[in-house]
């Protein structure tokens, strides 16, 4: 199962995945099971489109493959301003500003943020990624630092609601932001698209990128944004996934062989909808919502990840 | 073909180049030399547009190269550094294929093919074409990874140490190679090396730097003198001649360093 074929294996088990997914003990009840779960359905494909790409262009800007674009302290602003909006305004204040209005504040902030280090750290010619990660580590640790003392402030009750929205979970999308998520993705993947084979010579390194005529600030400071922006909305979706991306990212690299591209993005995202699909299909139907979706991909992702090393042992 | 002026380059207040002016002459092999921090890998690496001079022009067939664009400068300029590590997993066919990069983008045609085939059988590495460069040995990494810059067909090709940590039967090889794309293809050759003795006997010219600033400049039968070495390295130089070349002898010196 190389390349292609791992490809086309992985597409049609996403298929048949999302078919059990939507389908089973549905009663084929087509006025309220069944469009909840596609709107869920939809949730876990923008999503987990949003995590592969995201992560594996990462990985591949970075030049390492344990770190995700979380590193960055895109996620930490998120939970951050999740935890001022319950200190200032309360539960009650989630409400008032609507899950739309939070997806749309949220994800401009996490874009503000982005824009403001890439600026700050990449500006005028300056192009050294190893300082913008350092300055990315420490800021998640102080934004983080910062939504603790929140944390302490709020209500045991409001505190319930932060972790809920803490999690990456599947349930509080809406058609409205999957809407506004799909023209955001699509716009992502229509730019990015285009310099492609450049990623792959990327891995070479700067300066052997350079020799063979690729203009690398442009790059990584064109293809940061992108990531920002795929940040952006997995998280104001679905929430914090973490580094569910390392799963995603090394699991894509394993099954294709390969660093080009073109097989690992796509395989990447078949991959994460289906760990997604299966996570939330155990959720709904196994532990009837004890249990979060998180907790089920890190568990289920880790085991399969460390069954891969074994297995394919060197050729990682 | 490639010329320098007044090129100088500066980190902080440390400067590591000043006012260097230069040409190197087409078709030829040129050996950059000087101690450590004479600015030789500074000197490349800004001919190679790996970094910003601070001041100063490079000069392409008389066009400043600021004007041309990253992508187009790799069809003239190849650059290979000293070999990185990088934790990508590629067979030596792969590596070199990213040579044709600049022409390509990616999508490999029939003439690129052809070009990688070349490659590889001009520095007899049929054997290794499908080995995974992780798991070749140094020297024959370098020599993958010089395969990879002949592929990009550029008439200059700019080399930073490529002989460090290799054998002497890898040096020979590469050296070997080197004069080769001069004196069968025409290349323009200009490389950063700190072994004398090579630079001595494959190079048709000699650019010495000490301090950042240069030496002395020349043919290599003229700049091969006791009198320049000493003065370059602060060493006992002793030049023995034979028919098969030059042996610059400075392992023993007789008055002391």
């Amino acid at each position: 199962m190389k390349g292609k074929g791992a490809l086309w294996t992985i597409f049609l088990a996403v298929i048949v995945l999302a078919l059990v997914f939507v389908f089973a003990g549905s009663g084929l009840n087509f006025e309220y099971i069944i469009p909840k779960r596609l709107i869920r359905l939809a949730a876990i494909i923008v999503g987990g489109i949003c995590v592969a790409l995201s992560s594996i262009i990462f990985q591949t800007l970075v030049n390492n493959r344990i770190l995700t674009p979380a590193i960055m302290g895109y996620e930490a602003v998120y939970l951050m301003w999740q935890s001022m909006l319950l200190l200032v305004l309360g539960t009650q204040g989630l409400v008032t500003i609507g899950s739309g209005g939070n997806f749309f504040i949220s994800s401009i902030l996490v874009l503000l943020y982005s824009w403001v280090i890439h600026r700050w750290l990449l500006g005028n010619g300056n192009n050294d990624i190893y300082r913008l990660l350092l300055v990315g580590l420490v800021l998640t640790m102080v934004i983080s630092t910062l939504t603790q003392f929140v944390q302490l402030r709020i209500s045991p009750g409001e505190f319930a609601v932060f972790q809920g929205l803490s999690y990456a979970s599947f349930n509080r999308a809406q058609p409205a932001t999957l809407l506004y998520s799909l023209v955001a993705l699509t716009g992502v993947c229509v730019v990015g698209r285009k310099y492609l084979p450049e990623l792959d010579v990327l891995a070479l390194g700067r300066d052997q990128a350079m020799s063979l005529g690729v203009n690398h600030s442009k790059l990584v400071g064109l293809y940061l944004a992108l990531i920002a922006i795929l940040v952006a909305v997995s998280t104001s979706l679905i929430g914090p996934t973490a580094f569910l991306g390392i799963f995603v990212a090394n699991i894509a690299y394993a099954l294709t062989a390969s660093r080009r591209h073109r097989l690992t993005l796509p395989t990447g995202c078949a991959i994460a909808i289906a760990i997604f699909l299966v996570a939330q299909f155990l959720v709904e139907h196994v532990f009837n919502y004890k249990t979060t979706v998180s907790i089920l991909v890190n568990l289920v992702c880790g085991a399969y990840f460390l069954l891969l090393t074994v297995r394919v042992r060197g050729t990682l | 073909m490639i010329t320098v002026q007044n090129l100088s380059k500066a980190y902080g207040t440390k400067t590591v180049l000043s006012a260097v002016s230069a040409g190197f002459p087409p078709g030829c092999v040129t050996s950059v030399i000087g101690p450590n921090g004479a600015g030789k890998s500074t000197l490349l690496m800004l001919m190679a547009r790996l970094s910003e001079p601070s001041s100063g022009d490079i000069f392409f067939d008389g066009k400043p190269v600021k004007g041309i664009p990253t992508s187009e400068y790799a069809k003239r300029v190849a650059t290979l550094r000293q070999s990185s590590d990088f934790n990508m997993r590629l067979t030596v066919g792969e590596l070199v294929a990213f040579g044709r990069f600049p022409y390509s983008r990616g999508v490999i045609n029939d003439n690129d093919r052809r070009v990688i085939d070349e490659s590889i059988e001009f520095l007899s590495l049929e054997p290794l074409r499908n080995a995974y460069i992780d798991e070749i040995s140094g020297g024959q990494r370098q020599m993958a990874f010089l395969a990879m810059t002949i592929a990009q067909q550029t008439p200059v090709l700019l080399l930073d140490e490529p002989l460090n940590n290799l054998d002497m039967k890898h040096a020979v090889q590469i050296m070997h190679a080197l004069r080769r794309l001069c004196d069968e293809q025409g290349r323009t050759v200009v490389l950063v090396i700190h072994d004398i003795n090579f630079a001595a006997n494959y190079s048709d010219h000699i650019l010495a730097l000490k301090g950042g600033q240069i030496r002395f400049n020349g043919p290599s039968g003229e700049t091969i003198t006791e009198a320049l070495l000493h003065d370059l390295y602060d060493l006992d130089f002793e030049i023995l001649s034979s028919e098969r070349g030059c042996v610059c002898d400075y392992f023993t010196p007789r008055s002391g360093v």
